[in-house]
């Protein structure tokens, strides 16, 4: 046996022994009072997109795929998952200040104006979250309109 | 064989990938455990230099210090620059004694700072990316105009400016120390864009 197949054996045990090790999914299953389409009267055309193109990351109900279940990816998304909750959690939008609701919609409209949201790695593995123009302007839209209506009503 | 090869060099590819996005936040976390400890340096002298009166008081004229640093480094076009500032924004945060603050100050300060602090963080963890510097730029001013509002000019005269071709037509704003303008939003492409809307004495 040469040293390559030994090599490629002891990853293959790695490869096997950590199929066994998986992170809690993400996956509440409950509406909270504080659900962004609770707390605005968001049109089913954005929410449809939203929850396509955004939901996974972004709030506590992720979609798994069949992949998901194979390390390392599991981990690689769950980390995604934290990470992209930490920054912003569509269930939990009506927990956040005014202040905050209103930054936080005119930071959507601006990371997707700016190509950086969603993903592209997420977008190589979701096609449904790769948005078109005409969906980018209609989420743009809505999110600088919904921003600006907070900041008229204070 | 070959299948199973193909299959690690992939995860190895996406592993690798995963975590070089990942050395943002590790970047980030470090430069707070840096800010942790200057600050613990600054309490430090700040308690053998002066009197407990200093180190208790709302740092309203640090804050707008570092916002101004942060509003000429953009002025400027220079990310880096804008990124520190950024970042001592919210070392400055860190340090607030909420317990010296009146009821009222509290309020303001409670709206503001979870938001002021989220912004700063963003413009210190994008050295590279002006623009989207900018983006959080504009709120960062707002909440400035706010803050000032509540906790006073830091006793500097300051000037509130607004340019009406930024901010996706609507126009934006930012405050600036001094009455000539230099546009923070277009930089060198357009220095002299905007007028003085107020004066913050």
């Amino acid at each position: 046996m040469n040293r390559t197949k030994k090599i490629l054996l002891v990853l293959l045990f790695v490869f096997i022994a950590i199929q066994f090790i998986q992170p809690a999914h993400n996956k509440s299953g409950q509406l909270l009072p504080t659900e962004f389409a609770k707390v605005y009267s968001v049109p089913n055309n954005v929410l449809s997109i939203l929850q396509s193109a955004c939901y996974d990351c972004h709030s506590n109900n992720t979609r798994y795929p069949w992949y998901s279940n194979i390390q390392p990816m599991a981990w690689m998304m769950a980390r995604h998952i934290k990470n992209g909750k930490d920054k912003l959690n569509f269930s939990e939008f009506g927990s956040y200040s005014v202040r905050r609701q209103m930054s936080k919609l005119k930071g959507i409209a601006n990371q997707i104006k700016d190509d950086e949201m969603p993903l592209s790695s997420y977008k190589i593995m979701h096609k449904n979250a790769r948005l078109s123009k005409t969906d980018k302007l209609l989420i743009i839209d809505w999110m600088q309109k919904t921003a600006d209506g907070l900041a008229s009503g204070n | 064989m070959k299948n199973i090869i193909v299959g690690f060099a992939i995860a190895a590819t996406t592993l690798a990938a995963c975590n070089s996005s990942n050395n943002k936040t590790i970047d980030a976390k470090q430069s707070d455990v840096t800010h942790d400890t200057s600050m613990a340096t600054n309490n430090t002298v700040g308690t053998q230099a002066t009197a407990a009166a200093t180190s208790t008081a709302f740092p309203a004229k640090e804050i707008i210090a570092g916002y101004l640093q942060l509003k000429n480094s953009l002025a400027k076009d220079n990310g880096k620059d804008a990124a520190t500032a950024g970042n001592t924004i919210v070392a400055i945060l860190e340090k607030v004694n909420k317990a010296s603050l009146s009821a009222n100050q509290m309020k303001t300060y409670a709206d503001l700072q979870d938001d002021i602090k989220e912004h700063a963080e963003h413009i210190g963890a994008n050295a590279d990316k002006i623009e989207h510097q900018r983006e959080h730029f504009e709120m960062l001013s707002k909440d400035m105009a706010d803050l000032i509002k509540t906790f006073g000019n830091g006793g500097q005269t300051l000037y509130k400016d607004f340019c009406p071709m930024v901010g996706d037509g609507k126009g934006a704003i930012w405050i600036s120390e001094v009455k000539e303008i230099k546009n923070p939003y277009l930089g060198s492409k357009m220095p002299d864009c905007g007028t003085v809307k107020e004066t913050m004495k």
